[in-house]
């Protein structure tokens, strides 16, 4: 690679991550005016543990991710299956409703979601974001599972058929051992994608009922403390190390 | 071990008619050897009888049970797939054994009938082996014996040895026949490879647009194909048109021929095929009244092959192939008029 | 085959797989009905109100609130603003990123190419609200920034970026960039290598083969990377409320305002769906070329 390659794309990747290392090693300033040189302290972090509201958050955070990967989980691998396996009328188009929830502005569909679930009397709260989580998680589970299904061979279930393994066997002992690295990476993805969503979180919230960003965002509004950046960092190392593990079993780049 | 039978079978997708009111009998422990090119309906026949996919007319018995509408894990038939579809979630041992685990049978009986399988297959001592660590021969060899160790009626091989090389495939296709001899089981075998289905079957059909063209021993059909295509998709075959004249046929652009086999009435049209084999070239012009055949024809090009020599010849606007043995003798040069001969026995009447 | 025949099949069949595609897909769309689709029509519907029928109150149908966007200049400038916001990032999104698409695509192999990838594709994935917030540790007034100029050019004042337009423009770049540099990525892998030796062989010089060879070839995984990056942009709130301060006003944060502080949700809703109805025309328009990416 030419040396211009490299301070080219060291450059990309320091415009990338600097900010985000800036934070975190601020959230290891003992000064709360971000003074240098940097005395190292666990300060803020200390004061993360008496905050009860942020520690509900992050718990709120967990359940409604648990909860958005097991069902998007499902009815998305269920889903896949199906587009994989048969061809019908109006699969284009049951696929291409898939879009709407990727491509739409998360403002318009959450403000949708509010408006409707408060009309309806659905409500707000961390059901409403389950409902809001499980829509937008759906596509990726969809599109991740399916990626791994084009690598299967049908040929496979024929072949455990012609063996005498019985419709649930071929799925037990086939399909599902061949699809289990694509079901991981969805769900996974699932869970990142419900863990770091905002903009629907914060438009599903009720006071005294939200998820880590949007308790951040408050704060943010509310000014800048340095608890923000040691909660901050917390959720972009727990977020990035799950996508890590995502990419172990999906290429984001898709065929390489 | 069982027979299978296909009778008046026909099969749709969407209005693509793939298999078309198709008859053949397989009987118990024959090799037999489905041929035809892409398209013809070889493989939908076999994923029929497989149980992958059901007739749309007709009926298939296995063993004289009627199989049409049963499910292929219903059906006792073992399948070997092109691309060989070994579970590369499993080991090879665990890819063998998967017929006999499905079945319930007991974990002693399943190791001691893998072993047998592996032995049968000469892959004894792999048995940890993940398949995508196997070359493609052994890969074969598992395929192979993850279908008979369920000790199947009948046994389906799918382009078996397409996915080979050359020199592989030839030492597998000795192979093959020597487990289907020492099992002694029904097998069908699906391949475009002409050469492939004459070493291999016993019986071969041969397929085309879905319907049965022709159906007996290999050299049977060799040497007496009842269509043009036959004759040219099993061997090599010189086509000729011409007219029936008494107890000869006038070609368009030569002498009269003579054939061992009945000729239709006087002033028919017909065509004949005759193996460029079984033909001879020798220098000179024709002189008419022999015993043998003889057309005169004009050496373009005498490939040399090393034991054998092929002319490429022309006899009036048609091309010619005859293939020669390598007896020393010095070809006949480019470009000199020759004598082609044959036997009237080799004359063979075809339907265009 | 097997898949493509299992509908093909004889009518008894197509009857059971018309029931396995119903149980496998049903519960997923169902629930992207209920979610997304009945939500959006109920929004439509409310954008045609006086007021939310909702705590007793009743609505009755009007044309007011899209009258109120046509008649206030204000509704049309924030959008013409948040328009220019969207194509400013698009563009320089693919200033940025096309060139590290192309050297990871095309220079770096192996291993390497495969750890720089998803260093450069994970920051997308993961939260955006942190990834905006931690540029107020860089931007802010005597933040890491304006620190690091100082030290190299003492005394060089003030360069007040925080709660500026740029500000925006800064966190939205970084927030999209990996998107562009993904989409260009696909495209740019699936080009042959052997295409680009050819045309040297034929003598074309570096610039000729971006411009005829590369740049052509690579423009679906371009625009799909634009677009996909302008459409959330111009929907953006956040970012601009965080990095914009009080020149951080556009139709998103607008929007935002109706439904959590002034509650008007008619206007809310109108002024979503003159928004909805952008993002459609920008899909309508590139859908062509957006089908050739996917």
């Amino acid at each position: 690679m030419a040396t211009a390659s490299r301070i080219y794309l060291g450059l990309v990747l320091v415009f990338l991550y600097a900010p985000i290392a800036v934070m975190a090693v601020m959230s290891f300033n003992d000064s709360q005016f971000y003074a240098l040189p940097i005395k190292w302290s666990l300060r803020w972090y200390a004061d993360l543990a008496g905050n009860q509201r942020l520690i509900d958050a992050g718990m709120n955070s967990i359940l409604v991710a648990v909860i958005t990967t097991v069902i998007a989980g499902v009815l998305g691998t269920a889903a896949a299956i199906a587009f994989f396996r048969y061809t019908f009328r109006g699969k284009r188009l049951l696929q291409g409703l898939l879009f709407p929830p990727i491509a739409i502005p998360w403002l318009i569909t959450g403000t949708a979601m509010l408006l409707f679930f408060f009309w309806t009397g659905i409500g707000r709260g961390l059901h409403a974001m389950v409902l809001g989580h499980v829509a937008l998680a759906l596509p990726y589970v969809i599109i991740v599972v399916g990626a791994r299904l084009q690598a299967f061979d049908p040929d496979l279930e024929a072949a455990a058929r012609s063996l005498g393994a019985n419709p649930w066997q071929v799925v037990r002992y086939v399909t599902l051992p061949f699809l289990a690295p694509g079901v991981i990476a969805a769900a996974l993805f699932a869970f990142a994608v419900s863990f770091d969503q905002f903009v629907i979180s914060y438009f599903l919230a009720v006071p005294g009922v939200s998820t880590l960003p949007v308790e951040i965002y408050t704060s943010i509004r509310k000014g800048f403390t340095p608890e923000i950046n040691a909660i901050s960092t917390i959720v972009i190392v727990a977020s990035m190390t799950l996508l890590v593990g995502v990419s172990r079993f999906y290429r984001f780049g898709g065929d390489r | 071990m069982a027979s299978v039978s296909v009778r008046s079978v026909s099969k749709l997708f969407g209005s693509f008619r793939a298999l078309d009111d198709v008859s053949i009998e397989f009987d118990d422990g024959g090799f037999y050897g489905l041929l035809g090119p892409s398209g013809s309906g070889k493989t939908t026949l076999l994923r029929l009888i497989a149980g992958f996919e059901y007739p749309d007319a007709g009926a298939i018995t296995i063993g004289g049970e009627s199989v049409e509408r049963r499910p292929a894990e219903k059906r006792d038939v073992g399948m070997m797939f092109q691309s060989y579809a070994l579970f590369p979630n499993m080991n090879v041992f665990a890819n063998v054994a998967f017929g006999l685990t499905v079945r319930g049978v007991p974990s002693g009986e399943i190791r001691t009938r893998v072993g047998e399988a592996l032995e049968l297959v000469k892959l004894a001592g792999l048995e940890k082996r993940r398949t995508h660590e196997l070359s493609g021969g052994q890969r074969q060899r598992v395929a192979l014996a993850r279908a008979i160790v369920i000790r199947p009626r009948v046994l389906l091989l799918d382009e078996p040895l397409s996915a080979l090389d050359k020199a592989l495939r030839t030492g597998m296709q000795i192979e093959l026949k020597r487990i289907q001899r020492e099992i002694g089981i029904t097998t069908i075998f699906v391949t475009h490879d002409q050469e492939e289905a004459l070493t291999l079957s016993d019986r071969i059909g041969v397929l085309r647009d879905g319907r049965l063209i022709q159906e007996g021993a290999p050299r049977d059909i060799y040497e007496r194909p009842r269509t043009a295509f036959a004759a040219t998709f099993l061997g090599d075959a010189n086509l000729f048109e011409g007219t029936v004249e008494g107890d000869a046929i006038r070609l368009d652009d030569g002498p009269p021929v003579r054939t061992d086999d009945p000729l239709p009435a006087g002033g028919t049209r017909v065509t004949i095929a005759v193996r460029p084999e079984r033909m001879t070239v020798s220098a000179g012009s024709p002189a008419a009244g022999g015993a043998r055949n003889e057309i005169g024809a004009r050496v373009d090009e005498a490939i040399f092959a090393g034991n054998s020599l092929t002319y490429m010849l022309t006899h009036g606007a048609r091309s010619v192939r005859v293939f020669a043995q390598n007896t020393g003798a010095e070809p006949v040069a480019a470009g000199a008029p020759v004598r082609v001969s044959w036997n009237p026995a080799d004359t063979i009447v075809v339907d265009a | 085959m097997a898949a493509g025949t299992a509908a093909l099949g004889g009518a008894a069949r197509t009857r059971s797989s018309a029931r396995a595609i119903a149980v496998l897909t049903g519960p997923a769309y169902l629930w992207l009905t209920v979610t997304v689709l009945l939500p959006l029509m109920a929004m439509l519907y409310f954008s045609f109100l006086t007021e939310a029928p909702i705590a007793g109150r009743v609505g009755e149908l009007t044309l007011e609130q899209y009258r109120t966007f046509v008649e206030r200049g204000f509704y049309t400038t924030l959008i013409l603003r948040s328009l220019k916001l969207g194509v400013t990032v698009a563009f320089l999104c693919f200033l940025i990123g096309f060139p590290c698409a192309y050297i990871l695509a095309k220079t770096v192999k192996g291993r390497w190419r495969e750890a720089l990838f998803l260093l450069v594709i994970i920051p997308f994935w993961s939260n955006a609200l942190v990834r905006v917030f931690s540029w107020t540790m860089v931007l802010r007034g005597n933040g890491l920034l304006e620190r690091a100029i100082d030290w190299v050019v003492p005394g060089a004042g003030s360069l007040g970026l925080m709660f500026t337009y740029t500000a925006v423009v800064i966190g939205l770049v970084h927030s999209y960039l990996p998107y562009m540099i993904l989409t260009c990525y696909i495209s740019l892998q699936a080009i042959d290598d052997d295409l680009i030796e050819a045309a040297r062989s034929l003598g074309a010089g570096r610039l000729t083969i971006l411009r005829r060879l590369i740049l052509p070839l690579a423009l679906p995984g371009i625009v799909a990377g634009a677009v996909l990056i302008f459409v959330p942009v111009i929907g953006s709130f956040m970012e601009p409320r965080i990095l914009g301060g009080r020149q951080g006003t556009f139709i998103g944060t607008i929007i935002e305002d109706q439904f959590t502080a002034v509650f008007n949700w008619p206007l809310g809703a109108a002024l979503s769906f003159i928004l909805l109805a952008c993002v459609l025309v920008i899909f309508a328009l590139f859908a062509p070329i957006l089908k050739r990416a996917a």
